[in-house]
């Protein structure tokens, strides 16, 4: 197949990897040239995770074989990925949150004196350095934790780069970034190409496929579908070969008529203690109907989560300001009371704050209505497990059963799963915290889909997301935060990227 | 085919505990093999050690709830102590006077021994409740909270003793019980037995069939995501703690009735260990959210037979080796757990500068037992062989890893 005379810088040749006997990888054969930007798509579940983690040493066990640099290797982690070159940027960032940048970047191989204590000093200087060329301008101090999710990106690349790195592979590395720093990520890759490194770019957006890439490679279902040059495609013919179908566009809402006011916020504020901004929330004011769906658009750290949390009773700190729902003032002490009331939220951070991993599908999505399947304590279990799996075909949910561990299933069902927990509660209002993130162009279509019918049913929806065009495609209404306070709202037809931006950028 | 799927489901879900059954007949087998005993005595033995394992089972129990739950409860020992204790002290205080004017128990009426019951258990849901809000309102990690109750209440407990009887007589720190009734309740296995299964049965419908086990499992497994599901994390927790102390207390109560006496110097020392111990060997994680009931009771069984049989085996001072083989057992359950989870194949066991250090450890170890039990050659013969044999698996391994 490969016709020139070079020894590809990565090879796969028939690999397969099952989990608990679903096949992630089914005979999975491929080349990456050496200093090519090549492009993984994908559906969620498609396999390019499992082979990415393959790729980095993560999964070490495997069938098949893996050639690097023409030879056959078997990593025994990822210390030895790293020796050979290959470093990994996860989609969920891997830095010690509480450590300096600088100690982050050195992590492991630090820098010594000849006394043998930490030559910090050293180790500040090739930091600075390092994220210089990066266009990262923070102090190697700086606590990782602190750190904008972009500039905590860009330690993690520094990383790699004071690691020598010559094959990086990049998880979906935008899909937190606003739009600066997704320019300077753009620009720091094409740096990393003029030294000739190899990079493996895992991503659902077209654009930044058809903008970085040199060859794409498509998955569909662990299987290896082709792998083509940017110039001989276009974007619509990889997402065909990506869900194997043509994707209308979602554009659904024209038909939906908003009915009564059923939340109500009035100068909402919630207090920020120890913090020079004070308050993480100020004065927020907004309404939702039924049938309606309120986006709520902002950077990292505009408050969007926050005020979610605060209308489901999940805030850290109390609140003040008035929450009246269908009409009736509401102070949530606990997310029970929230649930109880018919507000019912779906949370951002899937693995942390979502999935209860060591339960099965059936557990995770019955966990906040099992006392409907019990009678006087005690579950039914044929009442439960018929909800569950009603549940799940409504959403089409992808998984070997019901009884399948949830950790089997991909991002996107789990995600589906967490949907459906909400769903059985029959809430009133669904708030939806970035729920698309990591998911792919086929599960976020049905999502959209999923949004659009129960509004029709009469559900409030607020929704956020770190992607404005998804926001311009599902929302009716778009309110704006900027570091916490409400700096815009627009009417669907009068929002454009360009407006939200600047409001979500606007200081004073 | 739907057969041969069944028992496979059946075989994967009962794994822990069919292993655990088949370890218990080994060591059956053997002991039988090389100590007469279970065989000239097989009654007695047999009554012996059930009631030994229910007395540990019964407190086991609860730990195993409050570790599933997520926490830790360091308390059981204490707990039994200063439950025993004030089992014992009501009683005292209600038995009536002798014709010297010192309490009489040696026929006490059955209310008093209700009432020495009822405080028993009184104690431990305050206890619990107690750890409950330290951990949920004070934000105390359980390990914090029940710590200091694992120092505390069994202090409080000798202070309290010589003043309660003070009062009624003369100083004491070990308060004697006599009733027959009540020593009927430690001695005879019946009673033992009955409590540690009736306990086992509802807290094993607790943790598979109600929405409070499902929640307990849920919080184990991630707290959070409990909460913001709407599980009220704090109930919960307030549950499993006065469980494990509740039961703690039942064990108290048997544990005073079964020397006649409630003796907070010694009586329940180290309990929580041994209790934490089965749970673990019975299959419960200790990072919470993993674990069944059934594999915490043979875990207690599995325990208790492994330490007969050693007592069995090594006759008198036996006790004394208690400790290294519930430390031993401990460890191999979690290592055979772990190597289970993360797979054998590509695993190095003495790897670099901490693998030639670890070998001379392990052999000594071994070493110092055998001579203890066996006398100095065959000490000294077993270090030498164990080294030889470590020695060539780790030069071996080196040369499989390079």
């Amino acid at each position: 197949m490969n016709t020139t005379a070079e020894v590809p810088i990565i090879a796969t040749r028939n690999i397969t990897k099952r989990f608990a006997g679903v096949v992630a990888l089914d005979d999975v054969s491929l080349d990456i040239k050496e200093g090519e930007l090549h492009a993984i798509v994908g559906e969620n579940g498609a396999g390019k995770s499992t082979l990415m983690k393959i790729l980095s040493g993560v999964l070490t066990e495997f069938d098949g074989d893996f050639l690097l640099r023409g030879q056959s290797v078997r990593l025994s982690g990822t210390r030895a990925a790293e020796r050979a070159g290959v470093s990994i940027i996860h989609q969920e960032l891997n830095l010690v949150e509480q450590l300096s940048a600088a100690a982050n970047i050195f992590l492991g191989r630090e820098l010594r004196t000849r006394f043998g204590l930490l030559d910090n000093a050293a180790m500040k200087r090739a930091v600075t350095e390092l994220l210089g060329q990066l266009e990262c301008h923070i102090s190697p101090d700086t606590q990782a934790g602190t750190l904008r999710v972009g500039d905590q990106q860009l330690v993690e690349i520094a990383k790699a780069l004071s690691l020598r790195a010559t094959i990086l592979i990049m998880d979906e590395p935008t899909s937190a970034l606003t739009k600066g720093e997704v320019e300077r990520l753009f620009r720091v890759i094409e740096r990393l190409r003029q030294r000739g490194v190899t990079i493996l770019y895992i991503s659902h957006k077209m654009d930044e496929i058809f903008r970085l890439a040199d060859r794409i490679t498509v998955l569909r279902d662990g299987r290896h579908v082709e792998t083509v040059h940017r110039s001989d495609t276009t974007p619509r013919r990889v997402t065909h070969a990506m869900v194997g179908r043509e994707i209308e566009e979602a554009q659904h809402h024209d038909s939906r008529i908003p009915g009564d006011v059923l939340l109500e916020v009035r100068n909402l504020s919630l207090a920020w203690p120890g913090h020079a901004r004070k308050w993480r929330l100020e004065n927020i004011s907004l309404t939702l109907q039924r049938g309606e769906i309120l986006g709520i658009a902002g950077l990292m750290g505009a408050g969007r989560t926050e005020l979610l949390e605060c209308l489901f009773g999940a805030a850290t700190e109390p609140i003040r300001g008035e929450i009246l729902l269908r009409g009736r003032p509401m102070a949530f002490r606990h997310p029970a009371e929230a649930r109880a009331a018919g507000v019912a939220m779906v949370t951002e951070d899937r693995k942390r704050l979502g999935l209860f991993s060591q339960l099965k599908v059936r557990e995770n999505m019955t966990i906040c209505t099992l006392e409907d399947a019990a009678r006087f304590g005690i579950v039914r279990h044929a009442i439960e497990a018929k909800s569950a799996s009603e549940c799940a075909t409504r959403l089409s949910l992808r998984s070997a059963g019901i009884e399948a561990p949830i950790m089997s299933l991909s991002g996107g069902n789990q995600q589906k799963a967490i949907i459906g927990r909400w769903l059985l509660t029959r809430p009133d209002v669904l708030l939806l915290d970035d729920p698309t993130r990591g998911i792919d162009v086929g599960a976020k279509a049905e999502l959209y889909r999923l949004m659009h019918q129960l509004c029709r049913q009469g559900i409030g929806i607020i929704v956020t997301s770190s992607e404005l065009p998804e926001l311009l495609t599902v929302s009716d209404r778009i309110l704006v935060l900027c570091e916490g306070r409400q700096t815009g709202e627009f009417a669907r037809h009068e929002a454009t990227e360009q407006l939200i931006m600047e409001a979500a950028i606007q200081r004073n | 085919m739907e057969d041969s799927n069944i028992v496979r489901r059946l075989l994967m879900t009962y794994r822990n505990e069919l292993g655990l059954i088949l370890a218990i007949v080994v060591v059956l087998l053997f002991t039988a093999a090389v100590n007469d005993a279970y065989r000239t005595r097989t009654e007695y033995n047999a009554k012996e050690i059930l009631r030994q394992t229910s007395l540990l089972g019964v407190f086991a129990l609860g730990s195993a709830v409050v570790i599933i739950a997520g926490g830790i409860d360091l308390s059981s020992g204490a707990v039994i102590a200063f439950s025993g204790a004030t089992c014992a002290l009501v009683m005292q205080v209600l038995a009536p006077a002798t014709e010297r004017g010192g309490p009489d128990t040696s026929d006490l009426a059955l209310p008093i021994l209700a009432a020495g019951i009822a405080a028993a258990l009184a104690v431990g849901i305050l206890v619990g409740t107690l750890h409950a809000w330290l951990i949920t309102a004070i934000s105390l990690p359980p390990f914090v909270a029940t710590l200091a109750s694992l120092v505390g209440l069994r202090s409080l407990a000798r202070v309290l003793n010589p003043v309660v009887t003070g009062w009624l007589g003369d100083q004491k720190m070990k308060v004697n019980i006599d009733d027959p009734d009540f020593i009927w309740l430690g001695s005879d296995w019946r009673v033992p037995l009955v409590i540690f299964l009736m306990t086992g049965l509802a807290i094993w419908v607790l943790l598979g069939y109600t929405v409070v086990g499902r929640h307990w499992y849920a919080m184990g497994g991630n707290e959070q995501a409990a909460r913001l599901s709407g599980i009220r994390t704090d109930r919960l927790k307030w549950l499993a703690y006065v469980l494990s102390a509740v039961t703690a207390s039942m064990a108290g109560v048997l544990y005073t009735a079964e020397v006649s006496a409630a003796d907070p110097q010694t009586q329940g020392m180290g309990y929580e260990l041994k209790a934490i111990a089965a749970a673990v060997v019975g299959g419960c994680s200790l990072q919470g959210g993993v674990g069944a009931i059934s594999g915490v009771m043979l875990g207690v069984l599995f325990l208790r037979v492994v330490i007969d049989s050693v007592a069995k085996v090594v006759g008198s001072g036996s006790d004394d080796y208690e400790g290294m083989i519930v430390g031993f057992l401990v460890v191999l359950a979690v290592a055979f757990n772990a190597l289970r989870a993360h797979g054998t194949a590509r695993r190095q066991f003495f790897p670099d500068a901490l693998g030639w250090v670890t070998i001379p450890i392990l052999a000594a170890l071994l070493g110092v037992v055998v001579a203890a039990t066996s006398g100095r050659t065959a000490g000294i013969t077993a270090v030498v062989v164990a080294l030889a044999v470590l020695f060539s698996c780790k030069i071996w391994e080196d040369r499989r890893f390079p």
